[in-house]
Parts: structure tokens; sequence; C-alpha cells
């Protein structure tokens, strides 16, 4: 945060002065935004980043966009998947990206005001009304968000004019009347209370570190990799398909009803048919896949916790294959009623990728991973960008955030990695043990830093943005 | 709603001039009531179209309650479209009820309201009711008041959305909420029929009744259609049609249709085979037995003059040779449960301008009722098989006399309503096959898998509470075949293996627990904000949910017996749910409600929580806003209350 100058000034007249009035939290990643009003604990509104498009029959140029689960999760015909967010965790469709937080804020946040009492055509207009219910400009209260400042979460390596079309949509197209854009590893530190910390956030399309300084990011220490949630779906795709005999993937829309088999025993189930020209694209496919594959991360997937690495020695001298290969396996069950006995060397094997490059599945598609990719290695790259004094606090105060951080194992493994890779050093972690939490991290430090009352001398007025334009973010959000 | 004369003004009902024409159709003059609305200490009902009828006699214009010409409708999908309108409305009903000066006031809220939609609610309820304290409830959290519980999955099937929440120790989930889902209510049922059958002549009205007659049902999934051999196979089979008679699922059924080989139909699929059916099936039943033809009674009702002699001469002779031939025919027919039956037969009113019917002449229109069995009955599978004769004649009387009088007071009018009887295929069967099931199962299905404790989610598919009449059978059965998990035969390897390895579950129960209080060692150049955040010390971030589930807590104790939670769960290795789907118990504390059916739930939850609310927790645990704390806060304050 860039408090330097602007604590240090006295607060001026034209500064916003909002306490009134919740400001807003919108915190977008790859696989869901997150919108809520600051002060709350939850963000009221989590809407997919992907959003589904129906071509026109007459006119192929045009699409028709679709926002939100309800609308997304249809087969509907022809329907294909986009994500407005890149493979790197920044916003790659910036108009669509609009309309998304838009829908986001507007759908369960906002909404078109209700016109002034005083002219709503009550049928008794001798009642009473008080003064400040009326509303003075009109213009402003057209726009979705005349009323609630915007803070605006971003990567840390978010650069250059990305970095200022998030005031241009909050402050033209949606009349906010201030605005805040904040690294979401600063505000993960802060959901837990950390000023200082290293902060690993481990989403859906990126794993990123982020070393935190009194409440200031250090850029040059920001590291990131791809291996997060969309790795994990395809090492799990890769270990369905190497299989024998290969277990497809069949969602759930594609079947109408299943019947119960033994396990390893061909799937009975009866599947939907589409006629020729209605059948959704790959990418809706591919997208309801993700939902399986979530729920196979969560019920069947294991961290391998040592001691060592799932493709190391025991201290017995075994192979550490070998031993995972006693530990007990987990029943999964697909869409269309194929079960099996996942052994527990699947599980464990789906992830270690991302602490050992060596053991990630690869193929063609799917190129294996650099050693430079693991978690272990992106914390010690990024800490030997910063201070050396700062290191072993920066250790001491690792908190960990991001929805693919959940599986069992997790925290215990990379404490093993970390303090064998600093056996000097205390090296303590944060995790918080609810899902909301961990899910949330980002968003609740924005909701925490937006409802707090020193925080209202920093947002950028619309005042400020009319007359240094976009670039005052550059200036003013360091 | 109807916009008066004066833009922005409003009237409860269709205000006209005295020599109106004709209106075309009828129903209740308010629309939805999607916004339930209790007053007072849970004694009030919310029945504000009740008074349409008082008017004053005014020598230019006349009420009319029946008309929903031009009506306004403030809110949709749940939405609050039209805000004068829904002021308008909620003014009305006040008006209405007229509830002493000092009465608070709950609303259940839609889920689809916004925090911004919740603020301006609260300001008109306050500054124009001058209510001494105000609750805004979630319309879920409504139903498990009614219900008694603090764990639902709530399903809540309205008139054009369906509403799919998971309520877990009384706080409403946001996550995965599938709030709004559009065309999956009662009205897209209607819809999905006149789709199937509108080309033969059936209106939307028509089809609206029809949904609700007893022969429209949503059979489970895998469930056999009836095929047209079906009826016969039974009359040879006498024995086995007794003996299943009662419960209408005997073997008898199933013999015959494994007898004629019958091809198992589910309802959704080969929707365009049935299709065909039926047209032949139609015209089969003109020729054979004289029934009135429906694509021709209604086509007719567009061009008057043929309707005028064609369909009333044959209706007339047929009239008497329906009533004999068809008496063994429906006897027969009778004793098979409507969901075995290819054709049943409902009776409908029909809407039709009065100057038609001078021109048919009151004769055709007695021809016409002579079949009446009376207002039809909800009724399920199986029906009783009923001595059909007597019963025709002794109704066919007194209908004939009430359609009269019924007659003489349209008149006045300008309209009339004719009754009429139709004959429907395996249509009828087809309400929900447009995907609607499909729809609201994913939605289900999609929720819980939301849910952030995944612990819970179990419990969750244990307490599932549908809303709505007449598919949740079918509903049930598209969740069990479509997501339900088997017990796999996997796990019984599982106890060969060492059983000193537990598996760790993903709960996040093995990770470090947050640190709410961290050290309070700041360097000296600490930024400022953090320092408050971090010092744990914001007031701001109020740990929602806190003082209300103490509320609830409280709440339950005194008012009901805790509910006994599936404490004993199935020892499953699955960590994937569900291994298990069931429906919450109705409580049965309300028997008057059996019977209606817990359709309008969230009412008889609101009006015990507003008891509780308002009278045993007196504020205590904050569950309503107080005109004081609305004087203090604004309506910003509702969030700090609303539930
Ligand atoms: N219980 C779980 N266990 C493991 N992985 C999970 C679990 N729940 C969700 N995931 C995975 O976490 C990812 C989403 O994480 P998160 O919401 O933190 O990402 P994001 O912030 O949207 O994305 P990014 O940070 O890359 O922009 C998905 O890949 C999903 O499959
Ligand atoms: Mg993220």
């Amino acid at each position: 945060m860039a408090t330097g100058q602007a604590s240090t000034k006295p607060p001026d007249a034209n500064e916003y002065g909002g306490d009134e009035i919740s400001a807003l939290v919108l915190d977008p990643g790859y696989s869901t935004t997150r919108a809520g009003f600051a002060g709350e604990d939850v963000p009221k509104s989590i809407v997919p980043s992907y959003y589904g498009l129906i071509p026109s029959e007459s006119t192929p140029k045009h699409t028709k966009q679709l926002f939100g689960d309800n609308s997304i999760n249809i087969p509907l015909p022809r329907i294909s998947i986009s994500n407005v967010m890149s493979k790197d965790g920044t916003v790659e469709d910036w108009d669509t990206a609009a309309k998304l937080w838009e829908y986001a804020i507007t759908s369960r946040l906002t909404n078109t005001k209700p016109t002034p009492l005083v002219s709503n055509g009550l049928n008794d207009p001798n009642e009473d009304i008080t003064e400040d219910i009326t509303m003075e400009g009109v213009e402003e209260q057209e726009k979705p968000l005349g009323e609630n400042p915007l803070l605006m979460t971003e990567s840390g390596w978010n650069a250059g004019k990305d970095r200022e079309k998030g005031i241009e949509i909050a402050m033209e197209n949606w009349g906010c009347p201030a605005f805040w854009l904040a690294r979401n590893g600063v505000l993960a530190a802060f959901a837990s209370g950390k000023p200082t910390a290293l902060v690993i956030d481990i989403g859906a399309s990126t794993i990123s570190i982020t070393p935190v300084h009194d409440g200031l990011i250090l850029k040059k220490g920001v590291t990131r990799s791809p291996l997060a949630g969309n790795f994990v779906s395809n090492q799990l795709r890769l270990l369905f398909s190497s299989s024998q005999p290969p277990i497809p993937i069949t969602p759930h829309y594609l079947i109408t009803s299943k019947t119960p088999v033994d396990a390893g025993a061909p799937a009975q189930a009866t599947y939907r048919a589409f006629a020729p020209g209605t059948e959704p694209h790959p990418s809706f496919r591919h997208f309801q896949e993700e939902r399986v594959l979530t729920e196979f991360k969560e019920s069947v997937v294991n961290v391998w916790t040592g001691p060592g690495r799932l493709g190391g020695h025991s201290a017995q001298g075994g192979t550490n294959m070998d031993a995972a290969r006693q530990h007990p396996g987990k029943p999964f069950e697909m869409p269309d009623g194929w079960n099996q006995m996942f052994p527990a060397l699947d599980r464990y094997r789906a992830i270690e990728g991302i602490f050992d490059h060596k053991m990630a599945l690869s193929d063609a598609n799917n190129p294996p991973p650099s050693p430079g990719q693991t978690v272990t290695a992106l914390i010690s790259s990024s800490l030997s960008q910063v201070d050396v004094d700062l290191r072993p606090h920066l250790l001491g105060n690792i908190v960990i955030t991001g929805a693919s951080s959940w599986y069992a194992g997790f925290t215990d493994r990379l404490q093993q990695e970390l303090q064998a890779a600093y056996p000097g050093v205390r090296v303590r972690m944060v995790a918080s043990g609810q899902m909301v939490e961990r899910k949330f991290g980002s968003w609740i430090g924005g909701s925490i830093l937006a409802s707090l009352g020193t925080f209202h001398q920093l947002w950028i007025s619309k005042k400020e943005y009319d007359e240094h334009g976009s670039g005052i973010v550059e200036k003013r959000c360091k | 709603m109807f916009p008066a004369e004066k833009k922005g003004e409003w009237e409860a009902t269709k205000i006209r001039e005295r020599k109106a024409t004709n209106t075309p159709n009828k129903t209740e003059a308010n629309g939805q009531a999607d916004a339930d609305i209790t007053m007072g200490e849970a004694n009030g009902t919310s029945d504000g179209q009740a008074a349409a009828e008082d008017q004053e006699d005014d020598p230019k214009f006349e009420e009319d309650p029946t008309s929903e010409e031009g009506a306004v409708y403030p809110l949709q999908d749940g939405r609050i479209v039209d805000w004068s309108c829904f002021f308008a409305l909620l003014t009305h009903i006040y008006n209405t009820m007229g509830p002493p000066f000092h009465t608070p006031i709950l609303v259940i809220s839609q889920p689809t309201w916004t925090a911004q939609d919740h603020e301006s609610l609260t300001q008109f309820i306050f500054e124009k009711f001058k209510t001494p304290a105000f609750c805004l409830m979630d319309s879920a959290l409504a139903v498990c008041y009614a219900y008694a519980t603090p764990t639902a999955t709530v399903v809540d099937v309205g008139y054009t959305k369906c509403d799919v929440t998971a309520v877990n120790d009384f706080l409403v989930s946001d996550l995965g909420r599938g709030s709004a889902l559009p065309r999956c209510g009662g009205e897209a049922m209607t819809q999905r029929l006149h789709d199937l059958i509108g080309g033969k002549g059936f209106t939307n009205d028509v089809c609206e009744q029809l949904k609700k007659s007893p022969i429209c049902e949503i059979l489970p999934p895998g469930t056999d259609m009836p095929a047209e051999a079906e009826a016969n196979a039974h009359v040879s089979n006498p024995a086995a049609a007794a003996s299943t008679g009662a419960s209408g699922s005997g073997a008898g059924q199933r013999g015959s249709l494994a007898a004629q080989g019958g091809a198992a139909r589910g309802p959704g699929i080969n929707t365009e085979v049935g299709d065909a059916d039926e047209d032949r099936e139609f015209k089969e039943g003109e020729d054979d037995e004289g029934v009135l033809d429906v694509a021709a009674i209604v086509a007719s009702g567009k061009t008057s003059e043929f309707l005028a002699k064609k369909e009333r001469e044959k209706a007339a002779k047929a009239a008497a040779k329906k009533d004999a031939a068809d008496a063994a025919a429906v006897a027969k027919e009778r004793s098979l449960p409507n969901s075995k039956r290819v054709k049943a037969t409902f009776h409908y009113h029909e809407r039709r301008p009065l100057e038609e019917l001078n021109m048919n002449g009151k004769r055709a229109m007695d021809g016409e009722t002579g079949q009446d069995g009376g207002e039809p009955k909800r009724q399920k599978t199986p029906e009783p098989g009923v001595d059909s004769g007597a019963q025709t004649t002794e109704n066919a009387a007194a209908t004939r006399r009430e359609e009269r009088k019924e007659e003489r007071r349209r008149n006045r009018e300008g309209t009339a309503f004719i009754r009429k009887s139709a004959d429907v295929g395996l249509e009828r069967f087809q309400a929900a096959s447009g995907g609607i099931l499909d729809q609201i199962a994913d939605a289900i299905h999609r929720c819980i898998l939301s849910y952030p404790d995944i612990s819970k989610r179990s419990d969750l598919w244990d307490s599932l509470i549908i809303l709505g009449n007449g598919f949740k059978e079918a509903l049930i059965g598209t969740l069990n075949s479509r997501y339900l998990i088997s017990p796999s035969s996997a796990t019984i390897f599982t106890s060969e293996l060492p059983s000193n390895f537990t598996t760790p579950v993903a709960t996040g129960a093995n990770t470090p627990q947050p640190q709410h209080h961290p050290p309070s060692h700041h360097g000296p150049g600490v930024n400022p904000l953090l320092l408050a955040a971090t010092t744990a010390s914001n007031p701001n971030l109020a740990p929602p949910g806190q003082s209300q589930q103490q509320l609830h807590q409280q709440l339950q104790l005194q008012q009901y017996h805790q509910q006994q939670l599936q404490q004993t769960h199935q020892h499953s290795s699955h960590a994937q749910t569900p291994t298990s789907i069931k429906l919450l118990k109705m409580p049965d504390y309300f028997p008057e409600w059996k019977e209606v059916g817990m359709e309008e739930a969230g009412f008889l939850g609101a009006q015990v929580a507003a008891k509780v609310v308002f009278v045993v927790d007196q504020g205590i645990s904050k569950g309503f806003m107080s005109r004081t704390e609305y004087n203090e806060l604004g309506p910003q304050g509702i969030h700090e209350s609303c539930l």
C-alpha cells in the first residue's frame, strides 16, 4: 500500500469522505470472480470467471454471452465456454470482463436504485417523506455503482497499461466515486493479520509467491508458475488416460441416468444424445469436466507427507513409492457410475509434481514442468530477490491461500521441504482451517482494508481521476 | 397492480369504464405473491387480494376484480423490477390488513434481492408504515423455521423460477446458491404442456388447468409410460387388475407391460414419438367413442361460426350414445390408475365472449356440460373406481343449475365460462420434460458440492426440502438416478489393507490453525493501516451470524425439540456425496398445513419466526431492526440484523 505520500498529506476538501457508503471489493481470479461489500467476512457474489457463448443462427459473428452459474452449466445448443482471465492470472478480455464483473456486482449486491420516494407514485402523496431520501445527480444514478467506492485486486505481476484498465471501467462505465487497486498477495497477508509475510497463493491458473514487507509488496521477489489447480486437473487427466484401460471422464450433463456397477466394471448409463448441430462445444465439456475433477481432488487426492519426496528413498532403504503402495486407496465414482478404488500411489502422484518436477506426468500436450517451477523452487528464487535480513522473517510468516492448497497434507509437506532447504531458520506457516477463508483470502483482506476508517484517505477520488487520468493508479497504488 | 389514471399511481384492481367490453382472461388481480409478508405477532395472513370486492358505486367507473388486463407485476423471477408498483402493492396489503399502529413487520426476502434492495425496502417500511420493528428474513431460512430444522437444502419451485439454497446451522450459504434459476417454475411446466399439445388447439389457460388437474402427473424417471394396448391387457386379466387396484403398482401392471413387450419409455425422452402416437389416438377417440374432439372444440373457439353448428349437433347426438356406450369403457378405464392409462379425460373451464355463446344458443352449452363430473380435485394415482353413471346424472343436474346461475352472472359482465372436457394422452406426463428437472437437479448438485464444509454435505443431501406440487418423486428420482454414489464394491478390499493407517480427509484440519491474534511485532515503519487491521480490533468485520446463531439456538430450544439429525453417519469410505438422498420430514405440529401441503412453508415459517423474533427474543439477539436503530444507522443498518 502506498501509504507514504498519502497519509502525510492532510485530507483535502475534495477527498472522498465515504464512511457511510459501503465500499465494494472485487477480486477476479481464474476460476471465480469474488465480489462483496467491504466489512463482510465472505463475498456475497461468487461468479465463475468462465462465461458462455451462444453463436447466433443467422449471423455467425454475433454471439450471445451468458454469465453466472445458472446459465453456463446448461448444455444449450452449441454453447461454448471461455474465460475472461488469461492462463497467467491476469485479465485477458477486458470488455467481457467488465460485463462479467458488472453482472457479479449488480446481480447480488447493488441494483438500479428505486426512484426517490417523493416521486415514486405512492398512492398517498401526503405522507411526509424525509428529505434525505431524494437523491441528486440523476445521471450518476443511472450508472450501476454511482455510490460505491470500489477496491479491486490484481495479481502481483500485473503491469503497464493493464493497471489502468480497472480504474477506467470503474470510473467511466460504472460511475464509481472512488477507486483503489490492491495486489491480491498483499491482501491475503492482510487477511491473516500479517504485515510482513511470504504469501503462497495456489489458485487455478497460477501458483505465486509474494513477499510482503510492512504491508508493501516487494515486487522483484514475486515469482510464479502454472503448477496450480489446472495443472493438477491435467495431471488427473493424464493419470486417467494412461490407466489400463483408460478411464473416461464423462461429465454429469452427458448422463441421464446411471446404474450401479461393480468396481472396475464398465459403466452402465444412459447417455444424453444431442441432435446433430446442437452439440455443445468441446470447451463446454472441458468446463464440466472440471467439476468432476474438483470433486476428485476434494475426495481422493492427497499430498505425500514424507519423510522425503515420493520419488525418494526411505531411511530403511526402500523406495517411498513402495511404501506408498501400502497405503489405503480411496474409491471414486464417475458421473456415469464407473467406480474404482484409487490406489494411494495415484492419489499422491497426481499432485507430487507441484513439489517435485520429476514426478509430474506428461505427454505431448502437457510438457513436463521445469525444475524452477515447483513450489519450493519458486520460494527459493523469491527469497533470493529480497534482503538477506528479511528472509528469516518471511520464512517465519508464510501465509498459504488459494483453494488448490486445500489438499490434505499440503502444509505439512511444504513445511518439511522448506525446513530441509533452510535448516537454520524457523519456518512457520499460517493456513486457515476454514475453507472459505482459505479460498477467499485476498477478497477478505480487501474487505478488511476497505472498511478501515483510516483507509478513506487513500481512495483515488473521481475528481482526482478526472484531473490526472488513469495514470494516477501507477503513482498511487504501488 | 394496475397503473392508475395518474402516472405512477396504482390500483389494486382493474378499473374501467362502465360500458366495458370484453375482458379476455381471469385470474387473481395482484399477480404472483412472491414476497410473503407477515404482519404483527405471527397471526396475520397476507391475503391482500381479498380487498378487491368492496367498491363504491361510481357512475362512470367500476372495478373488475377478475381482469388482469394491463396488470403490472412488480416482481419477476423474484426480482423487484418495478419499485413504485412494488411499494404500492405493499401499501395495499398493509392497508387491507389495517394492522394496529405499533405492529412490527417481517418481510421474507427473495434470494435475488440485493443488499441495496434490502436497504431500499427497509427505508420504505420504516418511513411509510412507521413500524417499530422490522425483520427481513431470507426465504430459505423461513422455510427452515417451518420445518424446525437448522440444516436443509431448500428447493423452492415458484411461478417462473426456482431457488436452491443450502442452509446449515441456520446460516444461509451464498456459495453455490442457485438463485432464481430461470424458466424452472410451474409456469415453465405449463409452457411445456402448451408446446406439446398447443398445436391441438389447447390454449395456455387450458394447459394451466390441465397442469393442475389430477391427470397431469410427473412420473419418476424410469417409470414405464402406459402403452396403447394397456387397457385391453388389463381387462383380459381382471384378477390382476383387482388385486393391484389399491396400490397401483402391483405385478399385474408390470406383467401386462411385459406381455405386450412395451418398450420402457421415460418421460422427457422420445417426446416426438409420443406425439405421433397421440395424433392417432385422438382420431380414434373421435371415431370410436364420440368423445368430444378437443382440437375441434378449441379450434372452433377461434372460428366461432363453425363451432355454432357442426360441433353442437355432434355433441348433442353423441351425448346420449356416450353415456351408455362409455359407461363400461369408463368403468374399466377408471379401474386403472391414471399413470397406467394412455389417455385420460379432464374437465376445464373456458372463458368465451358472450356474443359467441348467444349465437350458439343455450342448448349447446348444456349438451357440452352434460358429462361434467364436478370441480376437478387434485388427486393422485390410483384413482378410485367409481360408479360413474349415478354420479354423472346427479352432478350434471347440479352443475347445470350452477352453470345457469353462473351464466346469468356472467351475462352481466360480458363473458361466460363454459365447462368442457377433453382427452389428453401421454403428454400429460411430460410437463417437466423440457429439462426443468434436469436443471433443478443439477443446481442442487452444484449447490451442495459448493458447500465449503465438505463434512456437512451428507447432511445437506439428507435434508432436502422441496416446495412445489407434483414433481417431488420425479425430482428425487432424477437426483437418485443421476447423482447417487453407490456403495462401491471396491471398498470391500479396504479391510484387507493395514487399518492402522488412517487416511486424512481434505478438511484442512491437519493444517495449522489461523492466527487471529498475531504477535504484535511491528517495526518502526509499519503501515498504520495494517496495524489497525492486525490488532484484530476491527469492528467493521463483525463475525456475522454469531449473535444470530445464538438467537437461533435459543429459539430452537424454546420452540421445538432439537431436531434429531442423523448422528450415526453411514460408515462409508467414500468422501464423495451423496451416498443417500432424503426428503426432510414434514413437521406435524401444524396439522392444518398438512392438507394444503407445505408449498407455503416459507410463510408458515415466517409466522413462527416472527413470534420468536419479536415476542420471545425481544431483540436480544438482534433478530430485527428497531425504530431506534433505524434512526441511528439508517437503512444500511439492516445488514446487521437481517436474517
Ligand atoms: N477442495 C479442494 N481441494 C483441492 N483443490 C480445489 C478444491 N476446491 C477447489 N479446488 C481447485 O482450486 C482451484 C480454484 O482455486 P482459487 O479459487 O483459489 O483460484 P482463483 O483465484 O480463481 O484462480 P487464480 O488464483 O489462478 O487466478 C481450481 O482449480 C479448483 O479445482
Ligand atoms: Mg487466486
